[in-house]
């Protein structure tokens, strides 16, 4: 019975693994290189599983440590236990790619954008869950404790998940279709007398219409954009087919990926927007959204076979504890 | 679940913890010099004739005056269970009142420390800082709600550390991610207030806060009788 359990077991491990490493051969062989984001792209095929192991991992902490305080199995406190060790393991990875995702599209390693900011405080509660464990010596009251401290802050987070992202002025994650921030809507800008303001504010930066051109169908205005603070400005001319509608030009913002767009134009009115790389479908290509999908499966998978072992290894540690030998 | 002899033991439990306050001083004294320690640190160089003059210094303010607060409370505000263990007196307080008496008692002690500790930091900073406030009602308003969740995190936390070593730190790293939220939203509802802007716009923070408050509350009487077991 045993020997064939390990057996499936083993198999399964063999699959996990074999299936982990076509997604990533996929990830950079068979997935195309993204419209607006190019190769950088890619990284979506990594970073959000392990974003969504993360809150996954909390979650099922959070249902063990209730469980425990209900029927008091050390048993459920060892998954709790598990699992929260494994979430600390994947919120590094979502923030280190993440971060290095941020530094080559954002212009920096860290913004305290709202995603950043929750993904920050699971990482704090992690630690501080694990920290609180190492400071009890005696293992009924240290099970109880910690359960209790992972419910606390199971109450208080989705404060940040949920909440935070919506009072915030502007984010940087291309996530319009989700959250309507401020950003999403956009800005018009007219020349003087067409009633718009000339200057306004395009999320953090400052944006002012110098004058509108047309060449052969061609509509182009000029915008002078100020970064935060204004430590750069400078002059681009993005510009929209009239006929069609469509945009023709769509200029980078200083040292970002975001890209300013003429949405409109109305006499003398602009209606301009940033272009927020990835909001364009990250997932529209099939063969992205496929292996999106496998690497969702993969990691899930990984997560779980990584929980119950470590929850298993914890069991027998307890057994072998009560019994004196270690 | 609020009978009279709950209302006795907690308005018992509130005294007792007062006058031990009022006979030894320690948090009181704790809060106070840290809360100066801190302004008076700020002030040298932002001070009266810093950047506090600067009508657009609003956002800084809000961020130095939440910082006294919060690092003070984290000096001061574990005492209210930590002083029980350490005089071996908790045994028989779990003998004498109901957990929910205690933690009713106990929370009510540490929102007094903090309105105190509160006061004090706003009048220094009126002294040291420039402090003008736009909208006072709105000031008011964000301190006590911001206030409150500070007294019951730390009031739960503290019974949730009482008996772990190494107290003193274990209390801040257990704090601050259940804090963090609260002091996001808190500052920016004090930074609308020195501005002067309306209640209106200030509206979604007091909201969020006020929702945050109530679900802490909640889940700490919930789960203090777990903590509280002997």
């Amino acid at each position: 019975m045993s020997t064939r359990y390990n057996q499936f077991g083993d198999m399964l491990k063999l699959l996990l693994g074999v299936w982990l490493g076509t997604v990533m051969l996929a990830m950079f062989l068979w997935v195309p290189p993204h419209e607006g984001l190019g190769n950088l792209g890619r990284i979506i095929i990594v970073h959000v599983p392990t974003a969504w192991v993360t809150v996954l991992a909390f979650l099922i902490s959070a249902i063990y440590s209730g469980l425990y305080l209900r029927r008091r199995r050390p048993e459920h406190d060892d998954r709790a236990l598990a699992a929260a060790e494994a979430g600390l393991l994947f919120s590094i990875l979502a923030t280190v790619t993440g971060s290095v995702f941020a530094k080559a599209v954002w212009g920096s390693f860290w913004n305290w954008d709202p995603r950043e900011t929750s993904i920050f405080v699971l990482l704090l509660i992690y630690a501080a869950y694990l920290a609180l464990r190492s400071a009890i010596e005696d293992d009924e009251r240290r099970r109880r404790l910690a359960a209790v401290y992972s419910l606390l802050a199971f109450i208080t987070v989705p404060f940040l998940i949920f909440v935070i992202p919506r009072i915030a002025e502007s984010t940087l994650h291309p996530n319009c279709a989700l959250l309507a921030t401020s950003n999403c809507e956009g800005v018009t800008l007219g020349l003087e007398g067409s009633g718009a303001p000339k200057v306004s504010l395009l999320g953090e930066r400052k944006v002012e219409l110098l004058d509108i051109q047309e060449r052969d169908g061609v509509a182009i205005a000029r915008v002078e954009v100020t970064e935060p603070g204004a430590t750069s400005r400078a002059i681009l001319e993005p510009s929209i087919n009239q006929r069609t509608g469509q945009p023709v030009e769509m200029p980078e913002i200083g040292g970002t990926r975001f890209r300013l767009k003429l949405e409109r134009l109305e006499g003398e009115r602009a209606s301009l927007n940033i272009e927020q790389p990835g909001s364009s479908g990250l997932l529209r290509n099939s063969r992205t959204l496929l292996t999106f999908l496998a690497s969702l499966a993969g990691f899930t998978g990984l997560f779980y076979w990584i929980y119950r072992v470590r929850a298993a290894v914890l069991g027998i540690q307890g057994r072998l504890a009560e019994e004196g030998v270690l | 679940m609020f009978s009279p002899s709950l209302w006795r033991s907690t308005w018992a439990i509130l005294r007792k913890d007062l006058r031990a306050e009022l006979r030894g001083r320690v948090a009181i004294n704790t809060l106070l010099l840290f809360a100066i320690t801190t302004v008076v640190l700020v002030s040298f160089r932002l001070g009266p004739l810093g950047i506090s003059r600067d009508q657009r210094a609003v956002t800084s303010i809000a961020v130095l005056l939440w910082i006294a607060i919060f690092f003070a409370a984290m000096s001061g505000l574990s005492r209210s269970f930590v002083a029980e263990e350490e005089a071996g007196t908790a045994p028989l307080l779990r003998l004498a009142a109901s957990p929910a008496a205690v933690f009713a008692g106990k929370l009510l002690y540490n929102l007094l420390l903090v309105a105190v500790l509160e006061a004090l930091v706003v009048l220094l900073f009126a002294a040291l800082m420039n402090l003008r406030v736009g909208n006072p009602g709105l000031f008011a308003a964000s301190l006590a709600a911001g206030g409150v969740g500070l007294g019951v995190a730390t009031t739960i936390i503290a019974a949730l550390v009482a008996r772990a070593s190494v107290r003193g730190a274990l209390f801040t790293v257990l704090a601050f991610p259940l804090l963090l939220p609260l002091l996001v939203v808190a500052v920016g509802a004090t930074e609308l207030a020195l501005a002067g802007a309306g209640w209106s716009k200030a509206w979604p923070e007091l909201r969020l806060l006020a929702a945050y408050v109530l679900a802490l509350l909640a889940a700490s009487l919930l789960l203090f009788e777990q903590v509280w077991e002997g």
